[in-house]
C-alpha cells in the first residue's frame, strides 16, 4: 500500500467519491459519539407519549414516550454496524468463493459458478423474510441472513479480476519459479484483489443497509436495538403517517437511510471505477 | 438454442427444487416443537385430538424421507397446507392474493421499464453533459431511497394531507362498485403503490439503458451513419435506441424478480392485498406455512419471469437466432 498518496490524488478528482466519504466520516462520527450527541436515553420513557416537536424534544416523542432525535441518533449506530458488518461477512465469501474459482479454474470454477447462478434466481428478500422469521428478530441474526445470501455479486467480480490476474507475466514468473498455488493465491494474486473487494465492500454495505432497513420495517428488527428500519415499523404500526407527525417521526429515518446509503454508493462508484480495469475510461 | 434452453429449464427446476427443499426442512430443523413450524403460531389453541390428527397429517411421526416424499407429493398437487389463522386452505388464500400483485408489478414494469429506457437513451446521448449527470445522481438517489419510506411520504403527503388518492387496500371496502366505476376505483388504489414501485425500479433499468447505449454509440456503424449525413434522429432512433433495447428484454424479466421482492414492503405500507402483504401478515402472526406457500409462488413466478426472458430473446435478437 505504497501508493497510498498516488491513489488518493486519483480520487480526489472524483467529486462524487469525496462526497461520499464525508458523508460516511460524518454518519461515522455520530455513530461513535452518539451518547455525547443524544441529548436523552432512547430506551427511556422521558416524557408523554406523541409529543410534537419543542425546544426539549427537536422532533418529538415516539408512541412510547422515548426521544425521537436521540432513537435516531443512536440508530445510527445500529444500522451502520449491522450494514458493515453484514457486508463484511458477504465480502468475505465473496472473496474465497471468487478467488478459488477463478485461480482453480476447470470443473471447480464450473461448479461454483453454476451455483452462483442458481442463488441469483431466488428472490433474496422473500427468502431472507422467511429465514429471518424463523430464526426470530435478533441484531445478529439479520446480519447473518444478509450476509450469507448476499456473496454471489462480489464472487463474481472478484473471479473475473483474478481471472486477468492469473495471466499475467509476474504470476506466470512466479509460477514457473516453482511458487506453490497457495503461495501464487496469497501472496501474488490476493493483493491485485483486495483493493477490488474493498470497493465491492463498500458498495456490499449500501445494498445491507437498504435490506436491513426493509427487513425491520417488516417487524423482523431487534426490538431493544432500534435502527432506523424499526423505528419506521413502530411508526407504521401507530399510523403515523395519517396525522402531521409523518414530518418528524417518518421522514428524518428515511432521509437518513438515504443519505448513508448514498454516501456508500459514491464512494464505491468511484473506487470501482479507478480500481476496476473494466470500468476505467467509461 | 434447445441446448441452452434445456439448460436452462433445468436450471430453473433446480432452483425451484431447493426453494421447496428450503421450506421443507426449515421448520423441521427449528429447535422446539415442529407443530408451531408447520401449522403457525395458532397450533396452541387446538385441542389434544386436533393436534394428533394434525401431527398425522404431517406425517411428522414417519422417517424424514417419507415426510419429504409426502410433502412433494402435496406441493405438486397444489396443496399448501391449512392456515389456521386465517381459518383457510392456503391454495385459496393464494389464488385471492395473487392476481393484485400480478396487477401492481406487472404494470410497474411495463411503467419503469419505459421510462428508465427513455431517460437512460436521453443521458447516454447527452452524454457527459449536465443533463446526464443530473440524471446520474436524480436516480442514483432514488436507487438510495428505501422502497417502503418512499410509500409512507406518499401516503403522507397524496393520502392523508391532500386527499387525493386513497390510502388503504386494492378497493373500496364498502359498497362493491360495478362496471366503469369498479375499474375507476381500482385504478384510484393503484396510484401511489404503483408509483413508489416505478420509483424504486426506474433506476437499475436507467443504469443499463444508459450504458448499453453508451456502448452501441462507440460502434463503427454510428460512426458510419454520421458519415453518411443521416439525421440526427434517425441515427438515434432508428440505429442506436434500436440496438441498445437488444440486452434490456433480458433485464425486464429479471427486473420482475426484483419487483417481487419489493412488492412485500410496498404492499405492506399501502395494506395492498397481494402475496408481499400477505407476507407480512405470515410474519407478525407467526403463521409458517403461509409464510413458505407465499416464498414458493413468488420463487415459481419469478423463475417462469427468467423463463419467459429467455424464450423471447432470440426473437428480439437475430444475431442469438440459430
Amino acid at each position: 500500500m505504497t501508493r497510498w498518496p498516488e491513489f488518493w490524488k486519483v480520487f480526489k478528482e472524483k467529486k462524487l467519491g469525496v462526497i461520499g466519504v464525508i458523508i460516511l466520516i460524518c454518519f461515522i462520527a455520530v455513530a461513535l459519539f452518539a451518547p455525547l450527541i443524544a441529548p436523552y436515553n432512547p430506551s427511556v420513557r422521558v416524557s408523554t407519549p406523541f409529543l410534537t416537536p419543542s425546544s426539549q424534544h427537536l422532533l418529538g416523542t415516539n408512541d412510547i414516550g422515548n426521544d425521537i432525535l436521540s432513537e435516531l441518533i443512536y440508530g445510527t449506530r445500529i444500522s451502520l454496524l449491522i450494514g458493515v458488518i453484514a457486508a463484511f461477512i458477504s465480502i468475505s465469501i465473496g472473496l474465497l468463493v471468487g478467488l478459488v474459482a477463478g485461480y482453480y479454474g476447470g470443473l471447480t470454477d464450473a461448479l461454483l459458478m453454476r451455483i452462483v447462478d442458481l442463488i441469483l434466481v431466488i428472490p433474496f428478500l422473500p427468502l431472507m423474510i422467511v429465514l429471518s422469521a424463523y430464526l426470530g428478530p435478533s441484531f445478529w441474526n439479520i446480519i447473518i441472513v444478509i450476509g450469507i445470501l448476499s456473496w454471489v455479486r462480489p464472487a463474481r467480480v472478484i473471479r473475473s479480476q483474478v481471472l486477468t490476474l492469473k495471466t499475467k507475466t509476474f504470476v506466470e514468473s512466479a509460477r514457473s519459479l516453482g511458487a506453490t498455488n497457495s503461495r501464487l493465491l496469497f501472496t501474488h494474486i490476493m493483493p491485485g484483489v483486495i483493493p477490488l473487494a474493498l470497493a465491492q465492500f463498500v458498495l456490499a454495505s449500501s445494498y445491507a443497509i437498504l435490506v436491513e432497513a426493509s427487513l425491520s420495517f417488516l417487524g423482523l428488527g431487534d426490538p431493544f436495538q432500534k435502527s432506523w428500519g424499526t423505528i419506521l415499523y413502530y411508526a407504521q404500526a401507530r399510523g403515523a403517517f395519517l396525522t402531521s407527525a409523518w414530518v418528524w417521526w417518518i421522514l428524518p429515518p428515511g432521509l437518513l437511510t438515504t443519505i448513508l446509503v448514498l454516501g456508500f454508493t459514491f464512494t464505491g462508484y468511484s473506487l470501482e471505477e479507478i480500481l476496476n480495469p473494466r470500468l476505467r475510461g467509461r | 438454442m434447445t441446448k441452452f434452453l434445456a439448460q436452462k429449464i433445468a436450471q430453473y427446476a433446480l432452483v425451484i427444487f431447493i426453494t421447496v427443499t428450503i421450506n421443507f426442512f426449515l421448520p423441521r430443523l427449528m429447535p422446539g416443537n415442529p407443530l408451531i413450524y408447520l401449522a403457525g403460531e395458532d397450533v396452541a389453541f387446538l385441542s389434544a385430538e386436533e393436534k394428533a390428527s394434525l401431527l398425522a397429517d404431517y406425517g411428522l411421526d414417519k422417517p424424514l424421507g417419507q415426510q419429504y416424499i409426502i410433502y412433494l407429493k402435496n406441493i405438486t398437487t397444489g396443496n399448501f397446507g391449512y392456515s389456521y389463522q386465517k381459518k383457510k386452505p392456503i391454495a385459496d388464500i393464494i389464488k385471492e392474493r395473487l392476481p393484485w400483485t400480478l396487477l401492481l408489478t406487472g404494470s410497474a414494469l411495463i411503467l419503469s421499464s419505459l421510462l428508465g429506457v427513455v431517460f437512460g437513451a436521453a443521458a447516454a446521448w447527452r452524454r457527459g453533459t449536465k443533463t446526464d449527470a443530473a440524471l446520474l445522481i436524480q436516480f442514483m438517489f432514488f436507487n438510495s431511497m428505501p422502497s417502503f419510506w418512499v410509500g409512507m411520504i406518499l401516503v403522507a403527503v397524496f393520502g392523508a394531507t391532500l386527499r387525493w388518492f386513497p390510502i388503504y387496500g386494492a378497493q373500496r371496502a364498502w359498497m362493491p362498485l360495478s362496471g366503469w366505476a369498479y375499474y375507476k376505483d381500482i385504478l384510484r388504489h393503484l396510484v401511489l403503490p404503483l408509483t413508489t414501485m416505478v420509483l424504486i425500479s426506474i433506476p437499475s433499468t436507467f443504469m443499463i439503458m444508459r450504458y448499453s447505449m453508451l456502448n452501441v454509440l462507440g460502434e463503427d456503424y454510428i460512426l458510419m451513419a454520421k458519415a453518411k449525413g443521416l439525421r440526427e434522429n434517425t441515427i438515434k432512433y432508428r440505429y442506436a435506441v434500436r440496438n441498445a433495447l437488444l440486452p434490456m428484454v433480458t433485464i425486464f424479466m429479471l427486473q420482475l424478480g426484483y419487483m417481487f421482492s419489493g412488492a412485500t414492503v410496498i404492499e405492506t405500507v399501502f395494506a395492498y392485498p397481494g402475496l408481499g402483504r400477505l407476507m407480512f401478515e405470515a410474519v407478525t402472526g407467526r403463521d409458517y406455512p403461509v409464510l413458505q406457500a407465499s416464498f414458493l409462488i413468488i420463487t415459481v413466478a419469478v423463475v417462469l419471469g427468467n423463463l419467459l426472458a429467455d424464450l423471447l430473446y432470440p426473437l428480439v435478437d437475430p444475431k442469438v437466432r440459430r
